[in-house]
């Protein structure tokens, strides 16, 4: 019998962070118990970081090569490397901020980091999926490891209840992703996104299916109508998980529906129309219902709902402008979104009964307790309403100059709009950081965690610079759209 | 063949509406788990139709079917165990009674 | 002078300088260090900006360009380039710079660093906006601006500074965000940002009249035209002296610079049709600053107003679109800055010594603060247009442009000067004459030397472009020749000479 052939430098990256897992979960047995908890959960977070690092690493050693694949189910072009360092950028990031913050409320820190990295091997997998199978379990590997470590924190009661929220409208959602799939197969007899793109009949099975598969991804990218997990899961998850998950997920979901998407055998003339009303909903109810939240994590959860329709407007606008929108809105939005997480995880107090999170209140007066900590806070969300020159206007300008250039007038004029009406509630919180005096509601965490702050400091420089100095970056990423697009 | 495939399809999907209005009237967390179960093996079942119907020179279906079993299993797993940690400390798996979050 | 300052990147050296400026106040904990280390940037500003007249030659081009590709996906350049039209709003900018930051050296009382760096920050936004020659790159600078000032009225302003700042804010954003729409659509139609590539590119009618009014509306919140203007008291009221100066001095010119910069060379068509529609609006903001001037009680509040006057006075020299309404409104633009800011420092200065700012609360400062009186008058005359001055040489030039175009206009534009004159004069009056009845003013001290220097140059600008106003008309008719044979040419229909 012969063995497939199987070129696993396709998957370099991914087994990397697979073997840092299974380290992982060894560690926990090596050290002696006397080892005091934070220094052991350091230990075991230094390897996952070290193996987030040797991941990137070699993702960045294959970009510009030539696209490969794993018997048509598993691709490494360039579109899967961006997308596998955007997600161990978000990844590393997220890790910085559990590495003082998991100690505080737990003692099960392998636990923690192997389904960390399994649900960045997920979002890998993702993103570079040809195949329907092969997407559907990768979704599950990432789903099922976010649904546990949304509800980590087991002493916090709406930490159980955000799991539950979300394993249950996950896995719901999850029923339909594989109805639109087994739809799919059934029209064209393949699963594989090459044939459904050859054969699909574009009747009532490729549409049928096809919808599906949108429901599905709309649930994991957080698309109105499908955002009600949303807010709680965001709420209730202990933050750094919140701010990996708000990217990684997203990043993951937005490539594969790009590769989808061009499978799809339903014109373009449909499938964008579609979504750019669900980019215009999405966006207008994330902004809207952001205006009246009093928690922080739960404007941010909103303000990445709205987030997830900008970027979809890029997916409106198709294949190559489109794509390098995205891709550059998904880098920024790490840098900045991770930030103001970081910032939000000082601003929390801790809590058993109540739910652990920071009200906007705590931010009062925080430029007088820290100028710093207030400015680098403003730039996050100066950036996220897309204010220039930071990171976050270029990722707008971008996804709007893709709309306008295919057409979408309309959706980049709702978009504009969209983000003034954002700035009011990103500005409420710099009203309460610079304008406000400290009452007893302000509250920071002390002392300031080495590993956040550089998780901030790493996320700030990003901020500031991406936009100004990613030029010729852009088109590279232009470049890896247009090997997908023309594939 | 005998049975034709639209019926096999016609049971799949009402297999899954039974599925989809489990999950949105129950009350019982572990209720709904059973619909979401009920919808994922709904698809099975298109899956086996549409591999022995469409293309039954190929595996695929089968195989799909079989991945999708596997994982309902390791969710339904993963599931009860945070049904039965929320019991722990809730004492109830009432949906309508958990709801510290809100809006 | 024989020094080729061409060869150097001059613009993008006036342009930069302040940020680094920002950049070492980091490092600097001490207050006099702070205070000396922002003085002398912004004056350092000012003095390489003169450069730009040593080697200024008299035609209508842009000078002193830097063209730089900077994002080549999309085709965006870093362009910057100076011409008759903002070469004085940007001296403007740096002579107002350093005068700012030495009057705010004694009234920041906390956080006087993270002043002085939105201070300097806030002038490199500015000059940017006056300079950039690339849309996306006028437009980042256009809405960057909004930053500094939005910190600066909302954490050291007055009572409702909260309110103010955030309605500045989202007033102006708002206002701005068509415009990014529509840079892009012009992208889309022509495949260039670049506004001298922009200029020699024909579009079609629709393109134009929709192009228009989305700039025009971002423009006319910022200039700001009649009834976009909502925003401007609270700003002005709440806003410190220095946020005020700048505000009134700099940042409202934004808004006619744009209108010269693009609304009339790139959509000359859409211009020609709706300049009745914005003399209209000039017009009634004329008429609407004057009568709501005349019955403030707050004496920063009138000057707000009559700022809405005086820039609707200024809005009419534009759409007059012939040489001397464009040349009047450059200048009068400039001038405005010059006395407006001179005003608002002089309320400043009273109000740090008596902490009030209604007019009922003065009277008589004659006899106790002579030196301030004479200062003020001076002023006051100034911004009335008394001839002598740089104020008059504008409203000059501008009433005869306008009468040019359309005499109603002119007649109904005078009405607003006379206007002008009564409540600014009824004011000063009140403050300064009369009996020394109140107590408060009885002890009251005169001007230090530092407030003296800060008032200094304005006062002799004053007198300067009002007694060789072409030393200054000469470098900006040109430019504004230049810009009117640019529109005849593009346009279908011609324009008056």
């Amino acid at each position: 019998m012969n063995l497939p052939h199987i070129d696993f430098s396709v998957i370099t990256p991914e087994l990397i962070v697979i073997a840092t897992a299974l380290v992982v979960m060894l560690a926990e047995f090596v050290g002696a118990h006397a080892t005091p908890s934070p220094t052991r959960s350091h230990r075991i977070a230094l390897i996952a970081l070290l193996g987030l690092v040797l991941a990137a690493l070699a993702a960045v050693a294959g970009l510009g090569r030539a696209a490969t694949d794993i018997q048509g189910m598993l691709v490494a072009d360039d579109l899967g490397r961006y997308l596998e360092l955007v997600v161990l950028l978000a990844a590393a990031l997220g890790l910085l901020l559990a590495w003082d913050y998991l100690p505080q409320f737990t003692k099960m820190h392998s636990e923690y980091y192997a389904l960390y990295l399994l649900a960045v091997v997920g979002m890998m997998f993702m993103g570079k999926s040809t195949e329907l199978i092969t997407l559907f379990v990768s979704l599950e590997i990432l789903s099922v490891a976010l649904y546990v470590l949304t509800g980590f924190h087991r002493g916090q009661l709406a930490a159980g209840e955000a799991a539950l929220k979300y394993f249950l409208l996950g896995a719901f959602s999850s029923a339909f992703f594989i109805y639109g799939a087994a739809l799919l197969y059934g029209d064209t007899g393949s699963t594989h996104l090459v044939d459904i793109a050859a054969r699909a009949s574009g009747g009532f099975l490729t549409l049928a299916g096809l919808a599906l598969l949108l429901v599905g991804f709309g649930f994991k990218l957080a698309v109105v109508p499908f955002h009600m997990w949303t807010p709680d899961v965001y709420q209730g998850a202990p933050t750094p998980v919140t701010a990996f998950m708000s990217v990684g997920t997203k990043a993951a979901a937005f490539v594969a529906l790009f590769r989808v998407l061009q499978a799809a055998g339903v014109s373009y003339a449909t499938w964008s129309l579609v979504l750019a009303l669900l980019a215009t909903l999405t966006m207008t109810w994330g902004n809207l219902a952001a205006l009246r939240q009093s928690s922080l994590k739960r404007m941010l959860a909103y303000s990445s709902i709205a987030h997830a329709g900008y970027m979809l407007i890029g997916v409106t606008a198709g294949m190559q402008l489109g794509l390098s929108a995205v891709l550059f809105y998904l880098f920024a939005y790490a840098f900045m979104n991770i930030g103001a997480f970081a910032v939000v995880s000082l601003l929390e107090r801790p809590g058993y009964h109540a739910t652990q999170d920071a009200t906007i209140d705590a931010a009062r007066g925080l430029f007088a307790r820290k100028p710093l900590l207030a400015v680098v806070m403003a730039i996050f969300l100066l950036s996220l309403a897309g204010v220039p020159p930071l990171a976050g206007f270029f990722g707008k300008l971008y996804l709007f100059n893709a709309a306008v250039q295919s057409g979408w007038i309309w959706l980049a004029i709702v978009g504009m709009i969209n983000s003034v009406v954002s700035a009011y509630y990103y500005l409420r919180v710099t009203v309460l950081m610079f304008m406000t005096e400290a009452d007893e509601t302000s509250f920071l965490r002390s002392p300031l965690s080495n590993a956040t702050g550089l998780a901030i400091a790493v996320a700030m420089v990003g901020t500031l610079l991406l936009g100004i100095f990613a030029g010729p970056w852009l088109q590279q990423l232009g470049q890896a759209a247009l090997a997908f697009a023309g594939s | 063949m005998a049975i034709p495939l639209s019926w096999y399809l016609i049971v799949a999907a009402a297999l899954f509406c039974i599925g989809f209005y489990g999950v949105l009237a129950r009350r019982n967390a572990v209720a709904i788990l059973m619909g979401v179960e009920l919808m994922l093996n709904a698809v099975n079942i298109n899956f086996l139709a549409f591999w022995r119907y469409v293309r039954p020179e190929e595996p695929l279906g089968q195989v799909f079917a079989i991945f999708v079993l596997a994982v309902a299993a390791a969710e339904a797993a993963v599931g009860l165990a945070l049904i039965i940690s929320i019991y722990r400390t809730r004492k109830t798996i009432n949906i309508d009674n958990i709801d510290l979050l809100r809006g | 002078m024989s020094m080729d300052l061409t060869a150097i990147p001059l613009l993008s050296l006036i342009l930069w300088l302040p940020v680094v400026g920002a950049l070492l106040l980091f490092f600097v904990r001490k207050e006099s260090t702070i205070k000396l280390i922002a003085l002398a940037t912004m004056l350092l500003d000012f003095v390489v900006s003169l450069g730009l007249l040593l080697n200024w030659s008299n035609t209508g081009d842009m000078q002193f360009v830097e063209k730089l590709l900077w994002i080549p996906p999309l085709n965006i350049s870093y362009h910057l380039g100076v011409d008759g039209i903002s070469l004085f709003l940007v001296l403007l900018t740096t002579l107002l710079g350093p005068i700012v930051v030495l009057y705010s050296w004694h009234n920041i009382k906390n956080n006087l660093r993270a002043f002085m760096v939105l201070l300097l920050v806030q002038q490199t936004g500015i000059v940017g906006v006056f300079t950039s020659l690339d849309l996306i790159l006028f437009f980042i600078f256009w809405e960057f601006t909004l930053i500094p000032m939005y910190f600066l009225i909302g954490r050291w302003g007055g009572q409702r500074r909260v309110y103010a700042a955030v309605k500045f804010f989202l007033y102006t954003m708002a206002g701005s965000a068509l415009m990014l729409v529509v840079i892009l659509l012009l992208y889309w139609q022509t495949g260039s940002f670049d506004w001298i590539e922009l200029q020699q590119t024909p579009l079609d009618p629709t393109v134009q009249t929709w192009a228009f009014l989305a700039f025009a509306l971002a423009f006319a919140i910022k200039v700001p035209l009649f009834p976009f203007h909502t925003w401007l008291p609270d700003a002005h009221v709440e806003a410190p002296t220095a946020g005020s100066v700048i505000l009134a001095g700099v940042l409202l010119k934004m808004g006619i610079y744009g209108f010269l910069r693009f609304c009339l060379p790139l959509f000359p068509d859409a211009t020609l049709r709706f300049a009745p529609w914005i003399a209209g609006l000039a017009l009634a903001g004329i008429l609407y600053g004057a009568l709501v001037a005349l019955v403030q009680k707050d004496v920063k509040s009138l000057v707000a107003y009559s700022s809405i006057a005086h820039l609707g006075f200024v809005m009419l020299g534009v759409v007059s679109l012939n040489q001397q309404g464009l040349a009047g409104a450059v200048l009068q633009s400039v001038n405005h800055g010059l006395s407006t800011g001179a005003l608002f420092l002089m309320v400043g200065m009273i109000y740090d010594r008596r902490h009030t700012r209604l007019l009922t609360e003065f009277g008589g400062l004659w006899k106790q603060i002579p030196i301030y009186s004479a200062l003020l008058l001076v002023v006051v005359m100034a911004s009335v247009g008394l001839p002598g001055l740089n104020g008059f040489v504008g409203e000059f030039t501008i009433l005869v442009g306008a009468f040019k175009a359309n005499r109603l206009w002119a007649v109904l534009g005078t009405v607003g000067v006379i206007f002008a004159a009564w409540y600014l004069l009824a004011a000063v009056r009140g403050m300064l004459q009369g009996p020394l009845d109140n107590p408060a003013n009885q002890k009251l001290q005169d001007l230090s030397a530092r407030e003296i220097w800060v008032l200094v140059p304005l006062i002799l600008l004053f007198f300067l472009i009002g007694l060789f106003p072409n030393l200054f008309l000469d470098k900006i008719n040109p430019a504004v020749e230049t810009l009117l044979h640019g529109m005849n040419a593009a346009a279908q229909i011609s324009f008056l000479p």
